[in-house]
This record gives structure tokens, sequence and C-alpha cells, in this order.
């Protein structure tokens, strides 16, 4: 058994250990992460890996054949701690096998010609000494500026590039040298002070983000303000304990609406919205709890309207004679019908014997619903409570 | 209230019928001071946690019949007390009570394995009764779940969809719309003429449905906590 999973690991270990050399970047990538995973396992800073890569690929597309390998056995994401850089020995070391490989290729014949090779190389190194990030944020400089020797050396390097391109490419001079000279003096500006200002960028865009939040943070304590903190000096006013537990309900709603509720966007009142507000209404001024459960919702329609004053009517009256801890509300909106159910488990009444002030609900309930095509029922008996619902058809009135 | 329900033969010859034992679990030390002292009344309660970690040795170690579980809690919520004591004793029993009713909120709990949801506005007589049908192995449905299982399951299915598990039977959408009126299972029983024992049935193949149906605007709810 040992010898064999020895045996295996061997057998296994290469590939690994290849595998696990290239790795790439999950964040602060250009493409796919893998030049960023090679500068992390290197030590040395991203841009010049990119500039690399772009010289490769000047190299007959031998930069994009080796990406698309290297990213396909890259372990993607795998973020590793960066290598420390290099010392001077290793860094022309590097440089020496990054010149093998190209002088290799050059023999291969897999080039695009000296010209367009070479001065892209040099544009792409000069370009990368000029972003390298190690230097931009130098802690020990100052914040970011890349050093000076740096600075100097890449555009050194920039205008050689530049000036071996310009010399020799005929469709850049048939531009016209005014032009062409400011398109190459343009190019290099921005590589040099691109930086600059994409850091520039990168400040004001944090800088923004700061404000917003900040901004909310204000809106919040606002809203705590002048709902939760009044509603608790309120309640250390207050002795009945009815009442307290009254405006602790009503707030708690009012928070919960603010907190999951749906986000009032201009499209005007909603049957939920006009509900929960009767409901939390209702609540406050007869001390009696109600819990509304709405599933769907429709726009207020004339309809609508007269079902939200039947229902705030049913409910008061609950409230008000059921004698019930608690009125249960339910509302469904479905394609052909919206309905509401108004459920107290109070004392009741017999419907052959209704009270007095009973009867004039019952009608304006059945007026209401019935000049909107609805209807209305109202069941009862004592000692088992009441059940008002109410019906509106949908469709031909919206 | 629940006395009919609370029969000793639930538990294959155990002697303690009425003596669900019982954890809480909330990090609000005022309310679960609260809870625990109107609780204390009905049932023995073995212990209590105060964050996540805590909760899940907790339950390990008492080995409670019925676990009152908060929502939101530092170390990962109720969601997580919840799958990781199922692993390990699939035998508990949860029961979800929170101040947040947000849908998402109940739905991953459902979907997590609580048996049942109570907002902390429950009276405390209907809280001892929610925890007694917990122990008895029945689903707890509260209005407002059940009017959250109307609109989760309300409009079209997908063609792809398994009509077993996505979609209710009339019957039980019957009975959630009665729940989600305000009757007690009791009363959905003798509205519809059925038993008792039926209403808790069908309650009980709704809480499956909705931890097992794919339905997207469940399924996307339960993504957005990353239980699935």
């Amino acid at each position: 058994m040992a010898t064999e999973t020895a045996a295996e690991a061997e057998q296994e270990s290469p590939v690994n250990r290849v595998r696990s050399l290239v790795v790439r970047r999950s964040d602060n990538r250009a493409a796919l992460g893998l030049a960023g995973g090679i500068a992390d396992r290197l030590g040395i800073s991203d841009a010049y890996v990119r500039a690399a890569f772009v010289s490769l690929t000047l190299a007959g597309g031998v930069g994009i054949a080796v990406y698309i390998v290297g990213t396909a056995i890259a372990k993607a994401g795998d973020d590793i701690t960066p290598a420390d850089p290099p010392d001077g020995r290793q860094v022309v070391g590097l440089a020496i096998m990054f010149f093998g490989v190209m002088a290799f290729m050059r023999g291969l014949n897999l080039w695009f010609g000296d010209t367009v090779v070479w001065a892209g190389t040099l544009l792409a190194f000069g370009g990368a000494a000029m972003w390298d990030k190690t230097s931009i944020f130098d802690p020990a400089s100052g914040g970011f500026a890349p050093s000076r020797t740096r600075i100097v050396v890449g555009a050194l390097l920039l205008l050689a590039g530049i000036a071996s391109l310009s010399s020799t490419i005929s469709s850049i001079e048939s531009l016209g040298p005014a032009i062409s000279a400011a398109a190459l003096t343009g190019a290099g500006f921005m590589v040099i002070f691109g930086p600059w200002v994409s850091s520039l960028v990168r400040d004001l865009g944090e800088e923004r983000r700061n404000r917003i939040l900040a901004d909310e943070r204000t809106e919040v304590a606002a809203h705590l303000h002048d709902s939760v903190l009044q509603t608790l000096a309120l309640i250390q006013r207050t002795d009945d304990p009815k009442r307290m537990v009254t405006l602790a309900r009503g707030q708690e709603r009012d928070l919960r609406n603010w907190l999951y509720g749906p986000k009032s966007d201009g499209a005007g009142l909603k049957l939920r919205a006009a509900l929960e507000s009767a409901v939390s209404e209702i609540e406050a001024r007869h001390d009696v709890p109600v819990e509304l459960v709405v599933v769907g919702d429709m726009p207020i329609t004339e309809g609508a309207t007269s079902l939200v004053a039947a229902a705030r009517e049913a409910i008061t009256n609950a409230a008000k004679h059921s004698g019930a801890t608690k009125v249960s509300v339910f509302a469904e909106v479905r394609d052909e019908t919206a309905e509401v159910f108004v459920t107290d488990q109070g004392k009741g009444f017999d419907p052959d014997n209704i009270p007095a002030g009973r009867h004039g609900i019952e009608h304006s309930l059945r007026g209401r619903m019935k000049r909107q095509g609805g209807e209305a029922e109202i069941i009862s008996e004592v000692g088992e409570g009441t059940e008002v619902r109410l019906k509106l058809p949908r469709g031909n009135h919206e | 209230m629940n006395d009919t329900t609370n029969d000793p033969a639930r538990d294959k010859g155990q002697d303690k019928a009425n003596d669900t034992s019982l954890f809480l679990v909330d990090d609000h030390k005022l309310f679960l001071s609260g809870v625990q002292s109107e609780l204390s009344e009905h049932f023995p309660i073995v212990g209590t946690a105060g964050d996540v970690d805590e909760a899940i040795a907790g339950i390990r170690k008492t080995r409670p019949d019925v676990v009152l579980v908060d929502v939101h809690m530092p170390g990962g919520g109720g969601v997580t007390v919840i799958s990781n004591v199922l692993q390990s004793h699939p035998e508990t029993r949860f029961l979800a009570l929170s101040v947040s009713d947000s849908p998402e909120d109940v739905i991953a709990m459902i979907r997590a394995g609580a048996r049942g949801y109570v907002t902390k506005s429950i009276a405390p007589d209907d809280l001892a009764g929610a925890v007694r049908k917990v122990a008895d192995g029945d689903a707890v449905f509260s209005p407002r779940l059940a009017g959250f299982v109307l609109d989760a399951f309300g409009g079209a299915i997908s063609p792809a969809a398994d009509p077993e598990l996505d979609q209710l039977t009339p019957r039980e959408q019957e009975v959630m719309r009665l729940i989600a009126r305000g009757l007690a299972y009791k009363q959905v029983a003798r509205k519809l003429s059925i038993s008792i024992k039926t209403v808790e049935t069908h309650v009980s193949s709704v809480l499956r449905k909705l931890q097992l149906s794919s339905r997207h605007e469940l399924a996307r709810w339960a993504s957005d906590h990353r239980i699935i």
C-alpha cells in the first residue's frame, strides 16, 4: 500500500508541480489573471510580464499561444502572496531568458519583422517601466511617483521605440509628418502620465462611494429619528399598557415596511400599501392588533378603492364590537378577482337577530361592493366570531 | 389549547410525553430571558445559547426535542445552526422565531429544515402551542407564512417543473388560504369538514414542498441565502 501511494505521488508530482507553478490572479487582473499570477510567482511587477507577452505576441503570435496554454494549465483564482523581488542577478537571468526566447522565435522565423518586433518590445517595456505599480504606490517615495531612474529609463525606451517605428513605417509617414508626430507624442504622454491619471480616477471613484455611503447614513439617521426615536419617547410617557403595545406595533410595522417593504417606485399606490395604512390607522385608534396578510397586488382602481373602504369598515367594526383580542385580515389578488377576508374570534352574533347597530354596516358593505359589481358576505355565529368576505371582480373595472 | 394533539402515544413508549425538552437560541439576552420565563411553565428548558457556535455545541450536548431558534445571529444565523445540527442529529426539531419576516428569511429557515416559523409578536400561549405542535412532528404555519406560500406557489409553473413538488393541490391551497385568514387548525378542519389530523397532513405536505420544490421563486430566495 505504502509503496503504491508513493509511486502514485511520484507519478503525479511533476504534473502537479508544473501546474502549481502557474497560478492566475482572481483580482487586479487585465485579462484572465495569468500575467499577474506569473508576476506574483516571480516577484516582479505585472507590468513587465504583460510587456513580455506583448513582445512575444509580435513574435508570430507566440505570446497569445503561450497565454492560452498557460491559462489552461493554471490553477484559477489560487492567489499566492507575491514572491520577494528578485535581486540583480535574477533580473539579468530573466532578461537573458526573454531575449533567448525572442532570438529562438526569430530563428524559427516566427517573426513579424525586426523593426516591428524590436520597436514593439522597446515600447512595451518602456511603458511597463512607467506603469510599474510597485513604484506608483511606493510608500518610501511618498505615495505614487515612480522613481526618477525608472522614468528616465522608461522614457528613453519609449523614445527609442517611437523613433525606430516612425523612421521606417511608411504608412505613418504618408499621414504627414505633423500628424504622425502629434499622434506619437500623444501616445507618449498617455503612457507617461497614464499611471497618474488612473490613480486619480480611482481616488475620485472612492470619494464618490464614500459620499454615497455618508448620504445613506444621514438618511437612515433621519428616518430613525422621525420614527423610532419619536415612538420610544411616546412610549416612555404612556402609562396605559394597551397603548404601549399599539405604539410598539405601529412602529414595528412601519420599520418593517421601510426595511423589507416594496420600494415606492413612483408607480402609484397599490392595494397592499392602501390596506397596510388602513390597518395601522385602525390599530392605533382602537388599540386592537390587526394581522394583515396580502397575497398578490393590484393598482388602485375605482373598484380597489371601494374594496379598501369596505375592508376598513369591516376591520373597524371587528375592532370596536367583537371584543376579540386580534383581528385577522387576508387579502388575495388573483387574475379574475380580488378578495378580502376580515376574521375575528370575538363574540359573534346571530344572523337572524342582528343587533341594532349592525344593520347599517351590512347594508353599507353590500352597497359599496355591489356598485363595483362585487359582493359582500357576513358570516357569524354567537360565540364563534365573525367573518366578512368581500369580493371584487377584476378586468371590466380596470 | 392544543391538548388534543398532545397524546401520550406520540413517541414510541417514551414516558415523558408531556415533557418536551426545549433549547432556546437568541442573541438578544432580554428577549431570551423573557421567552425563557414564559415557556418554563410549560416545558423543561435544557439550555440556551446566544450565538451560532454556542448553540450547535449546546444542542449536541443536551439533545433537546425542540429548538427555538432566532433567524439573525452573529456567526451565520439560524440557518447555519439548523443545517449543522440536522447533519449530526436529524431527529432534532426546529421552530424559527424572529422579528424579521421578510420572505427571504422565512423561506431560508424552512428550506434549511425548520418545521415552522413564528414571529416574536406571537402571544405566549400560542408560542407554547406551536412548540407542542413541532414536538409532535407537525408543521407550524402562521398566517403570514401561509401568505408567503400562496405567493410563492401562485402563478404559472415552468413546463420543466415537477408538478408533484412545484404545485399545491387545490385542497392544500384551501388549507393555506384558511390559515392565512387567521383560522386555527381546528377551525380549518371544521370549515372543510375534515379531521384535524387531515389538516395536519396537508400542512406537512406543504412544508415538504416548500423544502424540496424547485419553483424558481423558492430557488431564488434560497440561492440568495446560499442554502442550495
